[in-house]
């Protein structure tokens, strides 16, 4: 991984050898200067050393004249060598300019030192005289020197004046070259550094962005970035982060969804409630009435009448009932009975009911009001249109794990669509048209109190007949126990 | 956008880049050559010309053509000399060259007990062969090798006689001349009185001077004052000519006098160009400039032993201001 850090260490080694570079090149160029510079001041030392020892020598030779000792020859001895090193190191010096002068100029030494030489013989054998000249001439030569290294001097610079001027060309086109190498660095370092700072807070910018988008609450987008340091390596974490939520986000969402269709049950069964406490208040009167009136028939002789009364008692009863709960099987067929019986009343022959049972499945438990509104539509609307009437047979078998409820008539039948029309569409408030409790609720009720579609059938031919069959499960499913416990 | 600024990004630091490189090589090429060291002097014979004045027109023509004859016989040769005739120095250049014991030294002669002694015994002494150049000093006097210029009485002459013609043979002529009166001036002098005595209408007046400019202009004044009726005017030394031709022309018209002088002072030919004098006497300063180097060069090689003591004379003729362009 090519971690910032890595980098910024990258940087700063570039930058760090560059200058170094730089550094290194211009002393070396400025020692190099330095050592021409010493070189040309070398020369006009030695030459101006060739002017002080030859001083010394009169020096000395004056000294001798007023004290003629020993020490003194000695000294004079020793400037003597001084000059003639001074003379071998001026030697070096020559050059195809200065030849002529410095030959000029070493044999002006050579004269020099003759004259000395020349002087102290004669000291030394008393010719004043002759000493006396010689000494002058020795003065006068040692004037010359001094003369003569001035010339040199001076044609030194002559000589090396184009060199001079080369050298503060230089100097001037160092310190352009500094100015240049400066804009070249700074402008580099500027943009490398923006390039360098763009590596870095570009990725960021980019999970910026998708944190905003996330906070927006988009976890669709992918994270992506494609750099290898560390900012990769959070995008990666927090991409990881983002699928995350994602999947706990539309885990919650189906939730919610279930939430929904539960409240619907509710909704509805607090819709049934509403009905029948609707018709409570003259129903309980009524039945109270019904109740008296039964009395009264039975007490007059009208056996038949006061039966009829009864059942339409009980019938009422059960309708008052609450209906949020279950019931076993047997409380509906006895309410189903009780209402064939009035309808029995109503339409005498035109109606022929038939039952079959099977005892064991009785105590199986079934939402209440389930089976009379589907024999009161079958009454209603497949037999009473039906000028001749009809029967009507119901079947209650036991099978191992469920129930089966067959409810046919041989009535007016119904057209597909209409069936379609019954089980599938949604429940509309006020569109029943019977004892209050419609097809459609009894449909809605089954399936979702069993939670499955085909708890309830249906087939038909027009004219011919219709069958409803109920497939009831012995065992609940759990999220039906919940629905009951509210 | 993005792509015209990463373009001109780029653009920019390509320049950047040319002009630093430009700059660096500059700076870590130009490294100048010095003159090449040697070990050992390099021509056989160092020979010196020592004058009393450079820069004159004369002198020039001489140290070219001496300095033309070394490089062709493969001698170094160095001109020594200085400004305005200063004689110290130019004794002083003298005794430099003895004691520098140079192969031989070619001088302008000059007159003087100092020169004489110089060249007598020091430069005897040293062993140096001196040739003297344009001005003589006696043999006897100088120990010098040989001459090489112009017969300075025959110059003399050839003025007197230029006069003669100009003029006529009647009238009063004005010859100045340094009062410390040198060997060449001493015998042009006498070329031109010995010719001019000879015409018995011919007055002749000395008016002496030296090399200073006041001191000319003081002569000329004195002269002018004292001789009211010139008619020529002759300058046996050149040098003094400017100042006494601005002095006259100070106080009558120039032109009607007959001006002459010789060519070896540095504003003889400028004052012939401007026709202010009438006539110069004009040397050989080329021919003495290559002689006096091939003569001392032969005489170092033992070619020419020995050489001419009364000197090789080169040609002179009269330029007059009619001839002058």
């Amino acid at each position: 991984m090519n971690k910032i850090q890595n980098k910024i260490w990258t940087v700063s080694t570039i930058v760090l050898v560059i200058m170094s570079a730089i550094w290194i090149t211009l002393t070396y160029y400025h020692n190099k200067s330095l050592n021409q510079y010493n070189d040309i001041l070398q020369r006009y030392l030695s030459m101006n050393e060739v002017t002080d020892a030859s001083q010394q020598v009169i020096n000395d030779l004056n000294d001798y004249m007023l004290h003629p000792s020993l020490d003194n020859l000695e000294q004079i001895e020793l400037s003597k060598r001084e000059v003639q090193q001074a003379k071998n190191n001026v030697n070096h010096l020559r050059n195809e300019i200065n030849d002529f002068t410095l030959t000029n100029y070493i044999h002006l030494i050579d004269s020099f030192i003759e004259t000395t030489n020349r002087f102290i013989i004669f000291y030394e054998e008393n010719e004043v005289e002759e000493s006396a000249r010689e000494f002058a001439e020795a003065t006068s030569i040692s004037n010359h020197i001094s003369d003569m290294t001035l010339t040199l001097i001076d044609k030194e610079l002559e000589t090396y004046d184009q060199f001079y001027l080369g050298i503060m060309e230089q100097s001037r086109d160092l310190r352009e070259l500094g100015i240049w190498l400066l804009i070249l660095i700074a402008f580099s370092l500027l943009v490398f550094s923006y390039l360098f700072s763009r590596s870095i807070t570009k990725p960021v910018l980019q999970l910026t962005k998708a944190a905003n988008e996330l906070s927006k609450g988009r976890f669709d987008v992918q994270v992506k970035i494609d750099t290898k340091d560390e900012i990769a390596f959070l995008a990666n974490t927090f991409d990881h982060m983002r699928k995350n939520i994602n999947k706990l986000f539309q885990e919650t969402k189906q939730k919610a969804k279930l939430e929904q269709e539960l409240q619907h049950n509710r909704i509805l069964l607090q819709e049934s409630q509403f009905r029948s406490l609707q018709s409570q208040i003259n129903p309980h009167f009524l039945f109270n009435t019904l109740n008296t009136l039964s009395k009264k028939a039975y007490l007059e002789g009208s056996h038949e009448t006061s039966d009829l009364l009864v059942n339409v008692a009980g019938l009422l009863r059960y309708n008052l009932k609450q209906m949020d709960r279950t019931v076993p099987l047997e409380e509906e067929v006895i309410v189903l009975k009780q209402y064939m019986e009035i309808q029995k009343a109503r339409l005498t022959d035109r109606l022929h009911f038939h039952l079959v049972v099977d005892k064991e499945c009785l105590a199986v438990p079934i939402p209440t009001l389930i089976l009379q509104p589907l024999i009161e539509n079958a009454v209603i609307h497949g037999i009473e249109p039906k000028e001749e009437g009809g029967a009507i047979w119901v079947r209650i078998k036991d099978y191992r794990e469920q129930v089966k409820i067959e409810i046919e008539d041989n009535g007016m039948g119904m057209e597909a669509e209409k069936m379609e029309q019954l089980l599938n569409s949604k429940l509309k408030s006020g569109d029943s048209t019977s004892t209050g409790i419609g097809f459609r609720n009894v449909v809605e009720r089954l399936r979702l109190y069993y939670g499955f579609d085909e708890v309830i059938k249906m087939e038909s031919i027009v004219g011919s007949f219709t069958k409803i069959v109920l497939h009831i499960p012995k065992q609940n499913g759990g999220s039906n126990d919940a629905g009951t416990n509210r | 956008m993005r792509k015209l600024s990463i373009f001109l990004l780029i653009i920019l630091f390509i320049i950047l880049c040319y002009f630093t490189s430009v700059s660096a090589l500059s700076v870590f090429q130009s490294d100048w050559e010095l003159p090449e060291a040697i070990d050992q002097q390099q021509s056989e014979y160092r020979l010196v010309l020592i004058t009393q004045d450079i820069d004159t027109p004369f002198w020039d023509a001489v140290g070219r053509a001496a300095l033309d004859e070394a490089k062709k016989l493969g001698v170094s040769l160095e001109i020594w000399g200085n400004y305005g005739s200063h004689r110290e120095d130019f004794l002083t250049n003298l005794e430099v060259a003895i004691q520098s014991k140079v192969d031989g030294i070619i001088v302008q002669g000059l007159d003087s007990k100092e020169f004489k002694e110089l060249t007598k015994v020091k430069a005897s002494f040293y062993g140096i062969p001196i040739i003297t150049i344009a001005n003589d000093v006696p043999m006897a006097e100088s120990l010098r090798r040989t001459y090489v210029g112009s017969d300075q009485y025959k110059a003399g002459r050839m003025i007197a006689e230029q006069l003669i013609t100009d003029m006529g043979t009647a009238g009063k002529v004005v010859i100045m001349f340094n009062d410390e009166l040198e060997y060449y001036q001493e015998q042009r002098l006498a070329g031109m009185e010995d010719l001019l005595k000879q015409y018995p209408n011919i007055l002749i007046e000395h008016a002496k001077t030296s090399n200073k400019r006041d001191e000319v202009i003081t002569s000329t004044q004195d002269i002018l004052n004292k001789v009211t009726d010139a008619d020529a005017f002759i300058a046996v030394n050149a040098n003094t000519i400017g100042a006494m031709v601005q002095e006259i022309g100070k106080r009558y018209q120039v032109s009607p006098f007959y001006i002459y002088t010789f060519d070896d002072g540095p504003e003889a030919i400028p004052l012939l160009e401007k026709r202010m004098i009438d006539g110069v006497l004009r040397q050989s300063p080329e021919i003495m400039g290559r002689k006096s180097v091939e003569l001392m060069t032969d005489w170092l090689k033992g070619e020419t032993i020995p050489l001419d003591s009364d000197g090789y004379l080169t040609e002179i003729h009269i330029m007059k201001a009619t001839d002058a362009p």
